[in-house]
């Protein structure tokens, strides 16, 4: 492209600059030679009637005409000569006429040598005598070759200046396209940290910003992809590692089984582990069914009596018998599918147990126009550092994993999706050694007031 | 026989470890935190520990340089397969990894190596009337030396590291003849009636059902 666009507006201008040469150039070879014929022509009238007077007076007064003539010929030649012109006169025959035709100027080229030839005859009554009169102007033209030879030279070195200023200028304007095309090539490599610096106002800085925010977006688009990816990675690597703490101990055991006959207090206890295990990985397995049905679910909302629902959970919770649970409805109904709203507090109330809560308020009460639903316990607390990746899932406080306070891991991260299909919002909030209080608002008029029945 | 403690949160694991060396005769004590290392290492000293990356309170990595230059031999147990993590508990200074789930045989061929780098691994073997000098590589029935092949006394090395264990045909086959030896499972048995004979093991090496053989050496 640069190098089109240098030959093309170097190869027109050269056109111009040897066209505008050649023009020059003939232009004063022309009037050269046509100063001389006219200064020739009046010359040679001069000699001619100046020789035709000298003639008639040596007409009266000569012996020997012939000689005479002769005589005066060769003065006019030797004085003539010196200004390089040849005269010749020759006498003419009747048959050729006294015609007294004018004076026949011409430019005659001749072995390498230029000359101005007049050709004409002597005034009345001389008409019989031709005067030819050459004038050598070879020199003239060779001074007149060396100016076109000057001209020539100054144009190369104009063409030459021209190529280079041309270059230069043409790299200026190219090198934005050249720096875009190297930054391009670096976006490719993976490199989408590089931007252009754009200077002034013109197209290619425009160019520049237009190609600058076209990289702001692929970078954005890809940290997002990388993101996502990430996160599924991670999830990935989580039920890998969730997964293979189970499968060890069942394939343990069971070798331990097979290989070491153990006594059969040994063999019990080794099934016991057996069974708990593969009990964990179903509850895994279907934590992560539940979690990958209600992906885009909408949940089917139906009336649900507060009361007959907080005596389902009491009923479900009987077995944490060191956990004070306080239920307080202070709205009748809710609206919302009921096995998930369920499955949600009892995850929330099962949490607040785990945390080492002893006393656990579930709470059903109005706010303005939305119900909310709230557990509140008094137990360990979560740091503000895990507050903000609590619902995601195998997303643990206690970096060890320690199962034997929790589940998988994805208690939360199921509240959040039955939250989510309700179109509810969730909240955490949290204070380390004083207790924790999670909150479902569950949007729009969907309870009913006390005051209304 | 060696003292091992297992550092290992998930109960079940650490059972399992606990129950598998003890029943080659090592000596254990389990910890479930990073914590409970150095209480235990107060009351008693080790041969060897056994080490979870990711504890509670302080996990693998940070136990190994608390350790400093206690020169205890380290294994990792690790559940993660991350090159990362192995070349780091490696370049902190563990003796070998072990990754979960693991094999009975892979532990203690893992357990057996370490001990025996360290010095630490038993150097004779002995039960009733017959002892192996497990250095020496000579085995004695009542005090007077008895003949050996390299493939029994290959076979009965295995037994004695993998005591209480049953080791299948194919195992043995492989231990004793290595793995090229395209050799019949029935070459085992001839081995090991012969050594059953020499040593008077009828009822020590017990044939496993649909298994292999187990020598069986109850503490």
């Amino acid at each position: 492209m640069k190098l089109k666009t240098f030959l093309a507006t170097y190869l027109l201008f050269l056109a111009v600059l040897f066209a505008c040469f050649a023009i020059v150039s003939a232009f004063l070879v022309d009037t050269q030679v046509n100063m001389h014929m006219e200064r020739s022509a009046a010359e040679y009238q001069r000699i001619a009637v100046s020789l035709s007077r000298d003639i008639l007076v040596l007409h009266g007064i000569s012996q020997n005409l012939v000689e005479d003539i002769n005589a005066l010929l060769n003065s006019y030649m030797e004085h003539y000569a010196r200004a390089d012109v040849t005269l010749a006169l020759t006498v003419l025959s009747p048959e050729e006429g006294h015609a007294n035709i004018g004076a026949l100027v011409s430019f005659v080229r001749h072995g390498g040598e230029y000359f101005i030839e007049v050709n004409g005859v002597l005034p009345e009554p001389f008409g019989f005598f031709r005067l030819d009169y050459l004038l050598n102007i070879t020199d003239a033209m060779a001074a007149m070759n060396r100016i076109q030879n000057i001209l020539l030279f100054v144009c190369m070195g104009f063409a030459a200046l021209t190529a280079l200023i041309l270059y230069v200028i043409l790299n200026r304007i190219f090198r934005p396209l050249g720096f875009v095309s190297r930054v391009s090539r670096k976006i490719a490599g993976g490199d989408y940290d590089e931007r252009i610096a754009v200077r002034g106002k013109n197209e290619l800085a425009a160019m520049a910003e237009d190609f600058n925010s076209m990289a702001d977006e692929i970078q954005a688009q890809m940290q997002i992809l990388k993101d996502e990816a990430d996160a599924k990675q991670q999830f990935v690597d989580n039920i890998a590692h969730e997964l293979r703490t189970p499968l060890t101990s069942i394939f343990g055991y069971a070798e331990y089984m097979q290989k070491i006959a153990p006594v059969d207090a040994e063999m019990i206890e080794s099934m016991q582990y057996i069974m708990d295990e593969a009990g964990h990985m179903q509850n895994i397995s279907n934590s992560l069914l539940t979690l990958a049905t209600l992906r885009g679910y909408e949940a089917a909302r139906a009336e649900i009596p507060v009361g007959q629902l907080f005596e389902d959970i009491r009923h479900s919770l009987r077995s944490l018998k060191n956990v004070n649970f306080v239920f307080v409805a202070e709205i009748d109904t809710i609206f919302g599918q009921e096995d998930l709203i369920k499955s949600l507090l009892l995850n929330l109330c099962t949490n607040a147990a785990n945390a080492g809560g002893t006393a656990v308020t579930v709470r059903a009460a109005p706010r303005g126009e939305n119900a909310v639903l709230s557990v509140t316990d008094n137990g360990c607390g979560i740091p503000k550092e895990s507050l903000a990746k609590i619902f995601e899932p195998f997303e643990r406080v206690d970096k060890a994993r320690n199962r034997q306070a929790g589940g998988a891991g994805l208690g939360l991260t199921l509240c959040a999706r039955i939250a989510e299909a309700h179109g509810a919002v969730i909240q955490m909030e949290s204070t380390v050694g004083i207790g924790t209080r999670v909150e479902v608002i569950l949007e729009g008029k969907n309870y009913e007031d006390w005051g209304n029945h | 026989m060696a003292k091992i403690l297992i550092v290992e949160d998930e109960k079940a694991i650490n059972n399992l470890i606990r129950k598998n060396l003890e029943a080659v005769g090592h000596d254990c004590v389990s910890v479930f935190d990073g914590e409970a290392v150095f209480d235990a290492l107060e009351k008693q000293e080790f041969d060897l520990i056994l080490l979870d990356i990711m504890l509670p309170k302080l996990d693998g990595f940070e136990v190994i340089e608390h350790l400093g230059d206690a020169e205890i031999p380290v294994i990792f147990l690790t559940a993660r397969g991350s090159v990362d993590d192995r070349v780091r508990g490696l370049k902190l200074g563990a003796d070998d990894y072990i990754t979960k789930p693991f094999h009975i045989l892979e532990l203690q061929a893992r357990v057996e190596a370490v001990l025996r780098r360290a010095q630490k691994a038993d150097k004779s073997f002995e039960l009733g009337d017959v002892r192996v000098d497990l250095s020496g590589r000579k085995v004695y029935f009542k005090g007077r030396a008895v003949d050996f092949t390299p493939q029994e006394y290959a076979l009965i090395e295995a037994f004695i590291r993998n005591r209480n264990i049953a080791l299948s045909r194919d195992k043995l086959l492989e231990i004793a003849w290595g793995y090229e030896f395209g050799g019949d499972t029935r070459t085992v048995d001839a081995h090991i009636s012969r050594i059953r004979k020499k040593l008077q093991w009828e009822n020590v090496i017990k044939t496993v059902y649909k298994l292999g053989y187990r020598l069986e050496a109850k503490k």
